[in-house]
């Protein structure tokens, strides 16, 4: 993931935060927010390894499954839940999405723009799935179970009542302002449900 | 998979005569305190207890870093080190000493035998002061949270009022979730292992028939058996069952396969004679030479009896609880399934209580936390530095304000 992702997510965390991070990985960044920002963070991760690497940094962090992970918790403990990088990787999304707007007050997610310049015209000259740099797998290897767009989001967000509050766009080259559908690899988002 | 299968062989340190153990502690001692006695939860009431146990490490000043050891049914008070009377290592030595998973270089480990055991504490082989025999049958029936009053009143004669953390695997484990619950503002940290909250039908069942096994056999003699004449046969056949349900399919074939013990005797029922037979005799020979069969009867219906919430909501339960806690299941452990963890962890959780949970893949069942596992101990140790460094953070922050004009 575009480590300038996770300058967005810190800028947007205000301190003292309750914040829920998704898919924590070894929690390095959920370390990193709670030092920059002294917030009162939890994890959720289902590899035994990463969360045994959590407990090392001093992390609250339960194994499971992310929905598993969301079930944990009462009504709106939480003033942020993040998706970061494990988005396009969901089955049951709708359901995520009802249970992450459950559990917290504010949802960040980040997930790879399908429709970025590079990946339209693989698919168009090659014919084939494209593997780019944001994209490196071949489509069996690939831990994406869905593609989809930048305005693909979007739609998903109006169709389930969420509204955008805050979007940046990335590429390899840094932030992307124009066209973010046709320009972004990577975008990260701050959502909260239409009142 | 090779170190795995390796600890899995090692097997754990009870029952096993191992050669050329040496534990990094050396010869360790237990004590037996007498101490003011409790009254039941069924209303017995004890005057005065015996209680063995064993102290491990330092005392701060502060009187901070107490960590409670509670012990699982065949377990005792020698908890690591080499017991001098017996040269037998301590049932949990693999994780507690010098830079192991509780570390005895920082912390004071407390561990002591159980209300109703054979090892030192009063239990149904020990003198009834009122009769002047063993208590046999009359003694009361006894609560997993008996026992935790009991070290309670043990931690108040060594002058101890709180802890830092109570850890504790299977009835272990019931303990510590007592601890948090009764005693929300005495322990910091709480970390149950491979336990639940109430026994499901098919524990009570396993219990049931080890139980049955000890009463069956016509040396029990209602209860009051001779010492030269126990029901030993009954208490072996209780202690094959439980071992049964303590490993794994993964580990029973590691271990045993459909290896041949030996060659059949002239006396053998049958021709042949399976290793895993040899190794279930084992078991239970060893271990009745170790533990009182009436003890047995006591401590599995304790277990069986327990509920930590008794038909309350999870959250009336919990609300008061202070503790942080790890919680560690394995996932081939079949007798208290990573389930029953999930249950308490998600209770826990749902009543605004700090919960981390790792459920470890060791393919070794329930007897995972007392065997060599690497996995295990480092997230044990890393958890209680964690937790010791920002309990004394939060400390000193507290005095700092305090001294404030």
């Amino acid at each position: 993931m575009n480590p300038l992702i996770y300058d967005k997510v810190i800028e947007w965390i205000p301190q003292g935060a309750r914040v829920l991070d998704l898919g924590t990985g070894d929690g390095a960044f959920l370390e990193r927010l709670t030092k920059s920002k002294k917030i009162v963070g939890e994890g959720v991760e289902i590899d035994p390894e990463l969360v045994t690497r959590c407990i090392e940094r001093g992390l609250v962090v339960h194994q499971g499954n992310i929905l598993d992970g969301l079930d944990q918790y009462g009504t709106e403990v939480f003033d942020y839940v993040l998706l970061l990088g494990t988005f396009q990787e969901l089955i049951p999304l709708e359901h995520v999405m009802r249970e992450a707007f459950r559990v917290g007050k504010r949802v960040i997610v980040s997930f790879s723009n399908f429709a970025h310049l590079k990946v339209r015209l693989q698919l168009l000259l090659h014919g084939r799935s494209p593997v780019t740099p944001a994209l490196p797998e071949p489509w069996y290897k690939t831990h994406n179970l869905r593609f989809f767009s930048v305005l693909d989001f979007k739609d998903l967000c109006n169709t389930l009542g969420i509204n955008e509050i805050d979007s940046a766009y990335f590429n390899s080259k840094g932030r992307v302002k124009f066209c973010p559908n046709l320009f972004c690899e990577e975008a990260v988002t701050l959502l909260e449900l239409k009142k | 998979m090779a170190d795995i299968d390796k600890n899995m062989m090692e097997g754990d340190l009870q029952d096993r005569v191992i050669k050329n153990y040496t534990s990094d502690l050396g010869i360790t001692e237990t004590k037996i305190a007498k101490i003011p006695g409790i009254t039941t939860q069924l209303g017995y009431t004890f005057k005065e207890l015996e209680v063995s146990y064993q102290t491990l490490g330092k005392l701060s000043p502060q009187k901070d870093n107490v960590v409670l050891i509670c012990h699982a049914l065949s377990g005792d008070a020698h908890v690591a080190g080499i017991n001098p009377v017996t040269g037998r290592p301590g049932w949990w030595d693999y994780h507690v000493g010098p830079n192991k998973a509780i570390d005895t270089n920082q912390f004071f480990v407390i561990c002591s035998n159980v209300l109703g055991g054979c090892h030192g504490t009063t239990g149904p082989a020990s003198i009834n002061p009122l009769t002047g025999k063993p208590y046999a049958i009359d003694f009361p029936p006894i609560s997993i949270r008996d026992m935790v009053a009991v070290q309670k009143n043990l931690l108040q004669y060594l002058g101890i009022d709180s802890i830092f953390a109570v850890i504790g695997g299977s009835m272990g484990g019931m303990q510590a979730l007592v601890w948090a619950v009764d005693y929300p503002d005495k322990v910091k940290v709480c970390i149950p292992i491979a336990t639940c909250m109430a026994h499901s039908p098919m524990q009570i069942a396993f219990n049931e028939v080890g139980r049955q096994a000890i009463i069956s056999d016509p040396n029990w003699n209602g209860g009051r058996y001779d010492e030269n004449k126990r029901p030993e046969h009954g208490l072996a056949v209780a202690r094959m069952i439980g071992h049964i349900t303590y490993l794994s399919e993964y580990a029973m074939h590691k271990k045993f396969g459909r290896n041949i013990q030996r060659d059949a005797k002239p006396e053998d029922l049958f021709p042949v004679f399976f290793s895993v037979e040899s190794y279930l005799q084992h078991q239970g020979e060893s271990f009745v030479k170790r533990f009182d069969p009436n003890s047995y009867l006591y401590i599995t219906k304790a277990l069986d009896m327990f509920d930590l919430l008794d038909n309350r909501p999870p959250y009336e339960v919990f609300k008061n609880v202070k503790s942080r806690f790890l919680i560690i299941s394995f996932e081939s452990d079949w007798l208290y399934p990573p389930s029953q963890s999930r249950e308490l962890v998600k209770a826990l959780k749902r009543s605004n209580v700090t919960v981390t949970y790792l459920n470890l893949e060791t393919p070794y069942g329930h007897d995972s936390f007392l065997i060599r596992n690497e996995d295990f101990s480092r997230a044990v140790h890393n958890f209680l530095k964690k937790e010791y460094l920002r309990q004394s953070t939060a400390a000193k922050q507290t005095t700092l304000i305090k001294s404030k004009p």
